[in-house]
């Protein structure tokens, strides 16, 4: 029942040993890949032009103080296989760099910009990181890190 | 001839809360960029501040015009993490209510291409006729535009007494109003001339881009989210998925208008179908699912919503992302405004159906 996602999974540990920390079939549909982030780009390209994975879905950035890390998830939705795979990378949060990959699916573009400016995580090769959704003079450091706490109460 | 810089919005009549840089020589946009974030509010940063119950009226804010299908993502992406699954009755009153969402969505979008082509009579047309369904929403659920009907495990209460007949009735002249629409606006010359061949969106630039929900399906690829992976009782009802070739304004309008018609086939289906039961399990008030991550996926009237909503095991999600519609059309904007004539770009941007409550969330 789960063929097509297996097929994946199989295909990635195959061909990127040295880069894919972990891979497994979530649910069905859904496919979870932790790689490192060296080898990014490389797999990006590779389930673009061999696996069909065309369709960019959404790209979230998630904070983990404790860890000192900042976790980069990209989602990408394959319209011929009709599967969703879940591309995760970490990078630490006192050096937050990454490859964009705006050279391999155009469609990332303004969901980078937007995690950069509310985690402050550096796609290099991105064209334009500048002030996209926060006001051009905002200086409050990054809105969606952890330590970023709300106002409770008005100042 | 030199290049000069306009500012397009916030404040002109059709731009909405957002505005645009367009780079113009003479009369020929050359370059344009678009300037967000005049209502960004942060609902991702608020969701994980709040308990998963207290998130259903706060998620529906990303965009009330379409304020059933916008919570339906998140609530199936809280459903999945718990792991409940919702009575079957349950399941077809969430499609009936997520249809006339639709409905009521496609008309205000369609109304207002109407008026960027200059054609204020439309939108009135579409303005009134809202009104239906805004009643049917309002016998239902108690609210008009913002109910926050549907909550993790189910729907808020049953469908109330009458509602079947209301509603047939409502259907039954909704229909033969389509018809008028058919005549009336998309055989009209004026709307004809001023959309077909504007803003041509190909195939393959629409997947590069990605795009998502009408504007996809008008460039020809048959992608929607109802039938890739259906959710709630999708799978049970027989439609189809309406699709052009031309990619064009008057394609994605005419993407929009076919979809009204199967949205009314659907609910008539689904009213027909239903079964009896429950309307909703037992979740506790403030629930605490398990460890885990869920990406939840559904088709609004803009195209696909994603949800993806991690949990650390405590009361509030520990990451709630929101990839909105409008946010995944915006890059189109952009590339079809280069090289066109400045009268087209309201055309382009209404055709798209952006709205930046969605784009900022």
């Amino acid at each position: 029942m789960l063929k097509v996602e297996e097929e994946v999974v199989k295909t990635l540990k195959q061909t990127f040993p040295e880069y894919v920390v972990e891979a497994k079939v979530q649910r069905e549909k859904r496919v979870t890949v932790v790689v490192k982030r060296e080898g990014l780009v490389e797999i990006a390209r590779f389930l673009r032009d061999s696996l069909q994975f065309d369709h960019v879905a959404s790209v979230s950035g998630v904070d983990y103080p404790e860890k000192n890390e900042l976790m980069v998830v990209y989602h990408i939705w394959s319209i011929p296989k009709k599967v969703l795979i879940a591309l995760k990378t970490s990078v630490p949060r006192d050096n937050p760099h990454l490859s964009s990959l705006i050279s391999v699916w155009e469609g990332v573009n303004y969901f980078e910009r937007e995690t950069w400016e509310m985690f402050g995580i550096v796609f290099d090769g991105h064209p334009n990181l500048s002030r996209f959704l926060l006001p051009e003079d905002w200086n409050k450091g990054f809105p969606f890190r952890k330590d970023f706490k709300l106002r409770t109460k008005p100042e | 001839m030199s290049i000069m810089r306009v500012r397009w919005g916030p404040q002109h009549p059709v731009s909405g809360q957002w505005a645009f840089w367009l780079d113009v020589d003479g009369d020929i946009v050359v370059n344009m960029e678009p300037d967000i974030g005049y209502t960004h509010r942060g609902i991702e940063k608020v969701a994980e501040n709040r308990t998963y119950i207290q998130n259903v009226p706060v998620i529906e804010r990303t965009s009330v015009f379409d304020a059933g299908n916008i919570v339906f993502g998140y609530v199936q992406a809280v459903e999945e993490l718990m792991g409940i699954e919702i009575p079957e009755r349950a399941k077809y009153i969430r499609t009936i209510v997520g249809e006339m969402s639709r409905i009521v969505s496609h008309l205000y979008g369609l109304g207002l291409l109407a008026i960027a082509v200059g054609f204020e009579t439309m939108l009135m047309w579409f303005i009134n006729d809202r009104e239906l369904f805004l009643d049917l929403f309002e016998m239902l659920t108690g609210a008009r535009i913002t109910y926050s009907f549907f909550i993790p495990g189910g729907v808020l209460h049953d469908l109330p007494q009458g509602f079947y007949d209301e509603a047939m009735r409502r259907l039954d002249y909704f229909e033969r109003r389509l018809k008028d629409y058919w005549k009336m606006f998309f055989l009209n010359r004026t709307f004809v001339t001023r959309t077909r061949g504007v803003g041509v969106l190909k195939r393959e630039d629409a997947i590069r881009l990605g795009v998502v929900g009408p504007n996809l399906r008008a460039s020809g690829v048959e992608a929607d989210v109802r039938k890739d992976e259906p959710y709630a009782a999708y799978d049970q009802i027989d439609f189809i998925v309406p699709t052009e070739k031309e990619g064009d304004a008057y394609a994605r309008g005419g993407v929009r208008f076919h979809e009204l018609e199967q949205s009314v086939s659907i609910i008539r289906q689904a009213l027909q179908k239903i079964p009896d039961g429950r309307v909703r399990v037992k979740v506790p008030i403030t629930p605490t699912p398990p460890k885990g991550e869920a990406y939840s996926r559904v088709e609004t009237a803009r195209g696909e919503i994603g949800y993806y909503i991690i949990s650390d095991g405590s009361d509030r999600p520990y990451r709630v992302k929101i990839s909105a519609p409008s946010f995944r059309n915006l890059l189109a904007m952009p590339f079809l405004s280069r090289n066109v004539p400045m009268a087209d770009i309201p055309t382009i941007y209404l055709s798209l159906d952006l709205i930046p409550l969605d784009v900022d969330r």
